[in-house]
């Protein structure tokens, strides 16, 4: 009884929120030109930062103090699982061996995914994608490795230095524009050097875009594989 | 020097973070003497930055990337946020000191990265000018404080994390989809350009968009129904980040909620969501007053009491006059300043004689007399007795409800004080006049930061007007939009919404 109470409670309540952010919703114009900033980015994304993408350009160039803060997002989840998940002796404690099938078709499949996340990264000026969808496609391939081996492992020790260099190249080069343009996070590859201003749409070009973008492909890989790890080892009494 | 070296407040804290894994080798000490070093480096530029501010009477801008606003995210460093960075930066300097005694359990290092990080988010989130930067910053300071606060790996701080991360993640998409709905109305993200366009949108979008954000930002900010996790994880949490959540991390929320609220005051409908947040914060009051009357744990208790605060600071600031945004801001600092002493106190007593139950605070004026004479005075300070900081600052914020008109709302907050003063001075009856006990030695850092604190909070007390002033600038800064608008640079844009 007391259920049916309170799903229809619920219900009604949820209605009611529905109904007033349809509402609100209602009053924006949607299917209207209100382009503001968004006309700006379009104009003129070529020529200030020499990316083809345009959404990359916002969330790297012109917004990327953004981007520098979801990187940190991601930093303090790998960071927090691991505080939350640490024991003294902790162990893969997985019993079945995958088929020879699973094995032998990772051991193949393994680098093509790696090479195709680095290439989603190294090319995120050019195509759809970029640092984070890269380091994921990377962290499937950790994710494959766990999943069909009952012994692997990544090298933490080496992983964890490699998270911690990237990041602090990431709010390196947002230094090095401080002190050549006067601004954090200012693009001086694109704009001070003038680096690739005949090449727009080749590989070399977009400021320093890709430079981000590969720092940000192997942060995110190798926190995901990271969280990956943590979550499936289990505490061995000694 | 240029101002753009402000941004250091930002960079530093992050460096720091990501090079604890490379020194994680050197042990426990190395890594938290390399917390303090790098606090103390923080509290210099933000104490440089104040000095700037406050010297020339203009708000720093850092334009991250050299792109003008609103293409680009910029960091507006006024009155306020001068003052609140500084207060972030001191308070995460004295609890990197505090670290050395309270923080035993490891991963130290992994602790060394979220503590620095948690004071990234806060002083992001106060700095911050543009809406979307503030979700991320708030989800920075939210996401460090879910681990931090299940931190000591105990069924209750897993419980007390559990909580605050399903009500924090459902505040932050409701956050989320208010700012989607003032970007679809607006078209820009900016806060300046907001406050300019948002007399012409549709009303009823304007609204709906800023009670989404006040939503969200309540669970943050711990107002009344959205703050049950708050007493759970301040009990839970690790001493010194229980003392950064009261110092300044509710504060962060709150001022992103006032802020935010000024900055759309030319809506039609702004008044319903100001009586709205009165209500709320009223009610925040007198709730936690009456729970903190009947808690036996005193870290719980002073937990209850510092909600009670702070929903005080959120009538001031839901008050919608210039006095009121004064007197919270008031309050905020001298809220600060007490409850660094009293949870520090409290924190320093539980690690001694082992917890934080009332029972151990029998004899304690014997045991630890300075401890106790600083949660003492802490006390004091708290109910709003004259000579303690926070005596003016209630006052103001009663005359300004009043002179508002909301007379059912100071009689009411009036009233929990008053259950305030019971249950504080339970606490102080038990520590001076009850139980025996021996002396123990008491860290002569910890106490050094005691004095200091009590010798402050008395400073305040008996001349109030020189923060006052301070406060009364800074809250112009959240009051007067206008000049706020006026100060960001903004690219004048030919777009269609224009």
């Amino acid at each position: 009884m007391v259920s049916v109470l309170k799903r229809g409670l619920a219900i009604i309540t949820l209605l009611i929120i529905g109904y007033w952010l349809a509402q609100g919703l209602a009053g924006v114009p949607f299917g209207q030109d209100k382009m503001l900033v968004g006309q700006y980015y379009l104009d003129h994304v070529k020529q200030q930062t020499g990316a083809v993408n345009a959404v990359t350009a916002i969330v790297v160039n012109y917004r990327g103090f953004d981007t520098l803060g979801e990187v940190t997002v991601l930093f303090i989840a790998s960071t927090g699982v691991a505080a939350l998940l640490w024991g003294k002796r902790r162990k893969r404690t997985a019993k079945t061996e995958g088929s020879i099938v699973l094995t032998t078709g990772t051991r193949l499949l393994a680098p093509f995914v790696m090479l195709f996340g680095a290439y989603i990264f190294i090319h995120g000026h050019l195509t759809p994608g970029g640092g984070f969808p890269g380091g994921a496609t990377i962290a499937t391939a950790f994710l494959l490795m766990y999943m069909a081996f009952t012994v692997y492992e990544i090298p933490h020790r080496a992983f964890e230095k490699t998270e911690g260099l990237v990041g602090m190249g990431y709010v390196i080069v947002g230094l090095i524009g401080l002190a050549i343009g006067g601004y954090f996070l200012f693009d001086w590859i694109w704009q001070t050097w003038g680096w690739g201003h005949n090449n727009i749409g080749r590989l070399f070009s977009g400021g320093f875009i890709p430079v981000i973008y590969t720092i940000i492909g192997i942060k995110v890989g190798t926190e995901l594989s990271g969280i990956i790890d943590n979550m499936l080892k289990e505490e061995v009494s000694e | 020097m240029n101002g753009q070296y402000a941004s250091l407040l930002i960079a530093l804290p992050l460096l720091g973070a990501f090079f604890v894994p490379l020194i994680k080798g050197f042990g426990k000490k190395a890594i938290k003497t390399y917390v303090l070093i790098i606090t103390a480096i923080q509290t210099g530029i933000a104490a440089w930055v104040f000095q700037q501010v406050y010297s020339t009477g203009k708000p720093i801008i850092v334009m991250a990337g050299a792109w003008k606003p609103p293409v680009g995210i910029n960091l507006y460093i006024g009155y306020f946020a001068a003052l609140f960075v500084l207060i972030v930066a001191v308070a995460s300097f004295l609890m990197a000191v505090f670290n050395f005694k309270a923080v035993d359990v490891e991963p130290i290092d992994k602790y060394a990265m979220l503590f620095l990080l948690l004071m990234l988010g806060a002083t992001g989130m106060i700095a911050t000018g543009d809406i979307f930067n503030l979700f991320v910053f708030m989800e920075i300071t939210a996401i460090t404080a879910y681990a931090l606060t299940a931190y000591n790996k105990t069924g209750e701080a897993a419980e007390a994390s559990l909580k605050y991360m399903i009500l924090g993640g459902i505040g932050s998409s409701f956050f989320l989809i208010g700012v989607a709905l003032i970007y679809g109305a607006t078209g820009t993200l900016n806060m300046a350009q907001i406050a300019q366009l948002v007399g012409h949108i549709n009303p009823t979008v304007a609204q709906v968009g800023l009670a989404l954000i006040v939503f969200g930002l309540a669970v943050e900010a711990e107002l009344f129904p959205l703050n049950a996790w708050a007493p759970d994880a301040y009990q839970a949490a690790p001493h010194p980040v229980t003392t950064m959540f009261s110092a300044f991390v509710v504060k962060a929320g709150l001022y992103a909620m006032a802020r935010l609220l000024y900055l759309m005051s030319s809506v039609g409908t702004w008044h319903n969501v100001l009586k709205l947040l009165v209500v709320m914060a009223t009610l925040t009051v007198v709730v936690a007053e009456f729970s903190a009357l009947r808690q036996r744990n005193v870290k719980r208790m002073i937990a209850y009491s510092s909600i009670s605060q702070v929903g005080l600071i959120a009538l001031a600031f839901a008050l919608g006059t210039q006095a009121g945004v004064d007197a919270g801001v008031f309050q905020m600092v001298n809220h600060a300043i007490v409850k660094v002493l009293l949870f520090l106190g409290v924190g320093y007593v539980a690690i001694q004689l082992g917890g934080a139950e009332i029972e151990n605070f029998r004899g304690l004026g014997k045991k630890m007399p300075v401890t106790a004479f600083g949660i003492t005075v802490g006390a004091f300070a708290a109910v709003g007795i004259p000579l303690f900081n926070i005596f003016w600052s209630k006052l103001r914020i009663i005359l300004a409800t009043l002179q508002a008109g909301y007379t059912w709302a100071a009689f009411l907050v009036l009233g929990a004080s008053v259950v305030e003063a019971v249950y504080y001075f339970r606490l102080i009856h038990t520590i001076w006049f009850e139980g025996e006990g021996e002396r123990i030695s008491e860290s002569a850092p910890l106490v050094a930061i005691v004095i200091a604190l009590v010798i402050l909070v008395i400073a305040i007390g008996i001349y109030p007007n020189y923060l006052w002033s301070i406060s009364q600038k800074a809250g112009s800064d959240i009051f007067n939009v206008a000049q706020y608008v006026k100060n960001v640079p903004l690219m004048p844009l030919t777009g269609v919404g224009a």
